[in-house]
């Protein structure tokens, strides 16, 4: 009796404990967000995505949304151009090189000013690169040869000095300008107080600027009032975080998001029902691939050497049925190393050239070649009697990698050669890659739009601790490479690089199997959008530049807003209603049957 | 409650910490691969980049001294950055931590509170068709994997019939009053995935000591003095009864996180589990350290707070 | 002759025992409707998991070798449908039940042996240091919570299927241990423990001969209760990702349909099944385990008998 007494009092106490912790932060958000109402409603394009946006911070960033942020915000000195993403004038009108390619003289827009009204001049874009360069962000300094200095003539006019020649400026350089004035105080501060620095609000110079942030659910971005270019129809731009498929579709079924980013091909029959939803295919940016180990750091199965065998097992993967089993509708076969996106690089090779699907072929390929099938169905290698058996670690950061990995092995199966799928985390993969300890393996590809980053994952001083994926090492190729990042002119480059991607597909270092598309989509009934960067298949929203999403406008017309699932104010007041009468009817009772217990 | 009794339990939790932060130190210097050259595949990051990336997350120190370092750091609150956001991890975790113990909270709770009183009244009646079907529908909750039932529970309530909201913590489109309504809708459904997961532990658990009371000399006693069944059973059975339960929902708490992974990720909640289910993903290694060690100390305070508190209730804890 | 007679004759009377002791035992089971029914299911599952590679052959779900139609609803050709892959449904879950068998008995095997170790050795020299520092040890890893333990283990061995065994067995040893530690303790004081001790008998020898069989059926009741919860926690590995993505479980069908977008396209039939078989065998080794911890606890008799 005596404990049961104490019991109730500490339901009681745990009760009223949980009340008020629900209620405080409750009515703390009711207070935040009850700004007073604005005279006229602004216009909020909403975007749900469903890759991270964890750290507004230019300097920590690493997920598709995040990447989009600095493109919504800051400029590049020359940008991504809408028709090929070769270079474009951006903060620059342009940029003049000198006869050996040493210095760059870039002109910059007079006039332009940061969102809080300072003056954004060529000292911000000498700081900037300075920056980056001297505190190792080596995602925005790897365009600048070791030893490249900037000066500022005035204040309208940047030069470039490259000990080596460069093409840095027209690639163009991915590196944002951001404001001195902002990032001049951690001068002296470690990298880690750098990407763990509080940014918002943004100081920014493109259309947007971020004006608040909740890690882990939304961004919100307001118009920079100081914006250089054409002002965007849109007030504000909400990305708000769906970490899951299914919940971002349904956001998009229901209006609360207008465009969704980052979607995967597994929700595309349930988009493609909807006659109010607009699907964009983006053409590839990434690669999978099975790439052979030649050796270079830690022995391989010797077979793979044979080009024979390696071009036996390009013939026999079916990549047409991979892409409609693992990326149903949201990918292409794949070919060449340099990806789709890259316009203007990517090879297509002449149907004469390419090596079609043909199991039978593969076969006789590989008999003409001397692996004879042994008795249990395996082709055994006629110089050690070693079966064809590959060990093939498949890496897990790689979308559909665990599809592709089975699909490749009964495809091999088909032609005696038996393939161990070993599933790894990305992390091992990178062990496995760095001993050698694998004979083939599955991961992924994907670089900038130049092809000059690529490209030299394939030379033979990437090998050792290098990224070349299992040590190919082929003296034409390695030529070849050299003498496109000294060819300044785009069309005899282009004519090097696409020779290049020719060689790796003759000798089949790597299978390139797929290049899976990025998907996006919106409501065309709340939203139209025209362009697409690069056109007419690229991207809508600002993976590369920002020029897709500023063509987005509200139709004409009224757009409807549709009512979010579930329980309003009225029906959750009610219920709460309903349960706290329950809960004291029940105390009341219980008291009244202690007292009959007191009495007897 | 004797002083010594309780200095035990403070001591062993104490040094049950210890143990978890070494453990945590370890485990996690003998993962594979290297967080940061996984940049490189997609991030044009070059090879020599990286040496310097290692030095600025002290990766290229020996393991004694990274060793030290750590303990320091971790003792003074400092959980270092995210290797994937750059973000502080203690302030990263922090600010997940609200969304967990609103969702844990209020699932655990419903779940103890239903398991409780199915528990007592089946008990109470054993045999009849009340307890035997709550019994089977227990077992079979018990049996059923949580994600799963989540699953079916959007496909059904979500997806087909369009009631709630397929994830997430509010659809970001509203204010005020409006707000919490929204963010309710959004607890729902995992809300009851969660008590559904749990209530047939609570069930089981209460019922069973309800039958074992129930028998117990004290209770004959209770009915020798000539008090209503009613009386017996909410004056002597149940307050006794209670004490494994009260165990078993102060342990639940503890375990807090565990019970949030799955479900917040299949719901996409924002907290502690779905910080979990992506540094997996991303191989977080910092934020999936500052996981472990908060999820291992939840446990020992839980456990801590059980100890002392029946205690407190049982008496007979005083001779031991 | 390893041992002296009077021992043997002692062992033989122990056997005799233990006979009839199963048989009372196996009257009580077969007397409770819940475990019969447990242990049917059970039946029906194991027979399923040994003939599956004659009921299904190996290119039905093979993805390159799969003919069906992609995320086909259930029809007469394909009774439960297809994936993505175009695999019969039903072919993977009758696959899938090997697996997801032999995972959860896998690992049960492997916590008991070691669980059950550490148990008796710490119940043996009850109270000693040996028994503190093991006491302790079974403390903390009852304390660390165990799916996040798993998912760091999982992270650092890598997805196969040994590793998920490993990591499952690591993480549900420490049960086990308390409780055969605690019979152990009581076994202890017995009279004819204490004489083998008198007779001469080593630590090692009373602890196989004397404590072993006498705690063997606590062992045996929590073994079967420990399946069941090991094939629940593989299942929670596989919907985290952490499972071994190329052999086919119960838990790798949902994770699969969860990634492939069964619940926003309304793809039922690929989450349903796998699911209803979890259910179904952890129901089952739960009511036979329930049953097993009635039989060794006669005070429990009576109390289940509600159903």
């Amino acid at each position: 009796m005596r404990s049961g007494g104490r019991l109730r009092a500490s339901a009681g106490a745990l009760l009223v404990v949980a009340f008020v912790a629900a209620s405080v932060p409750g009515a703390a958000h009711a207070a935040d967000s009850a700004s007073p109402a604005a005279s006229a409603a602004p216009k909020v394009l909403r975007i749900g995505t469903t890759t991270a946006i964890d750290n507004p911070n230019i300097w920590a960033v690493n997920s598709t949304t995040e990447w989009e942020a600095l493109n919504l915000q800051y400029d590049m000195v020359m940008k991504f151009g809408d028709t090929d993403l070769n270079a474009a004038p951006s903060l620059a009108t342009g940029c003049d090189h000198s006869a050996d390619f040493r210095t760059w003289t870039c002109t910059l827009r007079s006039g332009v000013k940061w969102s809080d009204g300072q003056p954004l001049t060529s000292k911000d874009v000498a700081f900037s690169y300075k920056f980056a360069i001297d505190k190792g962000f080596s995602l925005f300094s790897g365009y600048f040869p070791d030893g490249t200095t900037f000066s500022t003539p005035n204040d309208t006019t940047l030069v470039w000095k490259s000990p080596t020649p460069t093409n840095g400026p027209m690639v163009p350089a991915w590196a944002y300008v951001v404001p001195e004035h902002v990032w001049s105080k951690y001068l002296g501060a470690s990298s880690k107080q750098i990407t763990s620095a509080d940014v918002v609000p943004v100081v920014s110079s493109g259309p947007y600027q971020m004006t608040s942030a909740t890690p882990g659910q939304n961004w919100t971005f307001t118009r920079n009032p100081n914006y250089w270019g054409t002002a965007p129809a849109y007030d504000k731009i909400v990305y708000q975080l769906y970490t899951n498929q299914d919940a971002l579709v349904q956001a998009l079924k229901n209006g609360q998001v207008d465009i969704a980013d980052a979607l995967d091909g597994s929700v595309l029959p349930a988009l493609q029902k909807l006659s109010n939803v607009t699907v964009n295919k983006v053409v590839s940016d990434w690669w999978v691939n099975l790439a052979f180990n030649f050796g270079g750091r830690g022995p391989g199965l010797p077979a793979l050497q044979n080009l024979d065998v390696r071009k036996a097992i390009e013939m026999a993967i079916d990549k047409q049925q991979i892409v409609d089993k693992v990326y149903p509708g949201a990918a292409a076969p794949g070919q060449t190393i340099v990806r789709p996106l890259s316009k203007f690089w990517h090879l297509t090779v002449p149907t004469d050239k390419a090596i079609p699907y043909d199991p039978a072929a593969a076969n006789a390929l590989l008999d003409t070649a001397g692996y004879r099938l042994g008795p249990d169905g395996v082709r055994v290698d006629p110089k050690s009697g070693q079966p064809l058996v590959i060990r093939m670690p498949v890496s897990d950061d790689t979308a559909g990698s665990d599809g592709v990995g089975q699909l490749v092995a009964g495809f091999l199966k088909k032609i005696g050669i038996t393939v161990k799928v070993q599933p790894v985390t990305a992390g091992k993969m990178y062990d496995l890659q760095q001993s050698g300890d694998f004979d083939a393996y599955i991961w992924y590809w994907s670089g900038d739009p130049d092809p000059n980053y690529q490209l030299s994952v394939f030379t033979s001083d990437q090998c050792g601790e290098g990224l070349s994926d299992g040590c190919w090492k082929n003296a034409q190729y390695d030529t070849l490479f050299a003498q496109q990042q000294t060819t300044f002119d785009q069309t005899a480059r282009k004519a090097i690089v696409d020779q290049m991607q020719q060689l790796v597909y003759d000798q089949v270092p790597v299978v390139v199997i797929a290049y899976p598309n990025a998907i996006e989509a919106y409501r065309n009934d709340h939203v139209t959008i025209a362009d697409r960067v690069p056109q007419p298949d690229g991207y809508i929203l600002p993976q590369y530049s920002v020029d897709a999403l500023l063509s987005a406008h509200p139709p004409a017309g009224d757009v409807a807003v549709d009512s979010s699932p579930g329980l309003s104010v009225w029906a959750w007041l009610l219920a709460g209603l309903v349960i706290l009468g329950l809960v004291v009817f029940f105390v009341i009772r219980g008291r009244r049957s202690e007292d009959d217990l007191d009495r007897a | 409650m004797r002083l010594r009794y309780v200095a035990r339990k403070v001591g062993w939790s104490l040094l049950t910490l210890l143990f978890v932060l070494s453990a945590n130190f370890f485990l996690f210097r003998i993962l594979p691969g290297d967080p940061l050259a996984l940049l490189a595949r997609s991030q044009r990051l070059a090879p020599s980049a990286l040496a310097k990336q290692r030095a600025i997350f002290g990766l290229d120190q020996p393991l004694p001294s990274q060793f030290v370092t750590y303990l320091h750091e971790t003792l003074t609150g400092n959980l270092g950055v995210s290797i994937i956001s750059g973000q502080d991890v203690a302030s990263l975790v922090a600010s997940r931590i609200w969304p967990t113990v609103l969702l844990v909270g209020i699932g655990t709770g419903l779940a103890a509170v239903i398991g409780v009183l199915v528990g007592i009244r089946g008990g109470w009646n054993r045999g009849s068709g009340f307890d035997r079907g709550t019994l089977y529908g227990s077992l079979v909750l018990y049996s059923a994997p949580e994600a799963w039932l989540g699953m079916l529970l959007l496909i059904a309530f979500a997806g087909t019939l369009g009631w709630f909201p397929a994830g997430g913590y509010s659809s970001g489109t509203t204010t005020g009053l409006g707000q919490v309504a929204d963010v309710a809708n959004h607890l729902v459904l995992p809300v009851v995935t969660l008590a559904l997961g749990y209530v047939g532990q609570f069930v089981i658990v209460m019922r069973s000591s309800m039958l074992e009371v129930k028998e117990a000399p004290y209770v004959e006693v209770a009915r020798a003095k000539g008090l209503s069944e009613r009386a017996v059973r909410r004056g002597h059975v149940v307050p006794n009864a209670f004490l494994p339960s009260f165990t078993l929902i102060v342990l639940s708490v503890g375990f807090i996180l565990g019970g949030a992974i799955v479900i917040e990720t299949v719901f996409s909640w924002p907290g502690l589990g779905l910080l979990t289910y992506q540094a997996i993903q991303d191989q977080d290694y910092p934020v999936l350290e500052a996981v472990f060690l908060l999820s291992s100390a939840a446990v020992v305070l839980a456990n801590l707070v059980a100890d002392l508190a029946y205690g407190y209730l049982d008496p007979r804890i005083d001779e031991v | 002759m390893a041992f002296p007679s009077p021992v043997r004759s002692a062992r033989s009377m122990a056997w005799r025992r233990r006979r009839t002791a199963f048989a009372d035992a196996w009257s009580v089971f077969r007397h409770n409707k819940q475990a019969l029914a447990g242990a049917i299911i059970l039946l029906v599952a194991v027979v399923i998991a040994l003939l599956s590679p004659l009921l299904v052959p190996p290119d039905a779900i093979d993805p390159a070798s799969a003919t069906g139609p992609t995320f086909a609803p259930p029809s007469l050709a394909y009774p439960l449908g297809t994936d993505n892959f175009g695999r019969s449904v039903l072919a993977l879950v009758v696959v899938g039940t090997r697996v997801s068998l032999l995972v959860g008995i896998a690992a049960t095997v492997g916590a008991i042996l070691f669980g059950a170790t550490i148990g008796i050795v710490a119940g043996y020299y009850g109270g000693g240091p040996i028994d503190r520092f093991l006491s302790t040890l079974i403390d903390w890893f009852l304390v660390i919570p165990w799916l996040v333990l798993a998912i760091v283990l999982a992270a650092i061995l890598g997805p196969t299927l040994l590793n998920v065994i490993v990591v499952i067995a690591v993480t549900s040893w420490a049960m086990a241990a308390r409780i055969v530690r605690s019979q152990a303790l009581s076994v202890r004081e017995q009279p004819y423990v204490e004489r083998a001790r008198a007779l001469g008998a080593s630590d090692a020898a009373i602890m196989v001969h004397h404590i072993l069989p006498n705690v063997f059926p606590v062992i045996f009741a929590q073994a079967v209760l420990t399946v069941a919860i090991a094939i629940l926690s593989e299942t929670t590995l596989s919907i985290l990702g952490l499972g071994d993505p190329s052999s086919i479980s119960w838990g790798h069908i949902i994770e699969d349909a969860f990634n492939g977008g069964a619940m926003v396209n309304g793809y039922w039939w690929w989450l349903l099944p796998p699911g209803i078989c979890i259910v179904l065998v952890t129901l089952a080794f739960t009511m036979c385990g329930y049953a097993f911890e009635e039989i060794l606890d006669p005070r429990l008799r009576g109390l289940e008998k509600t159903g």
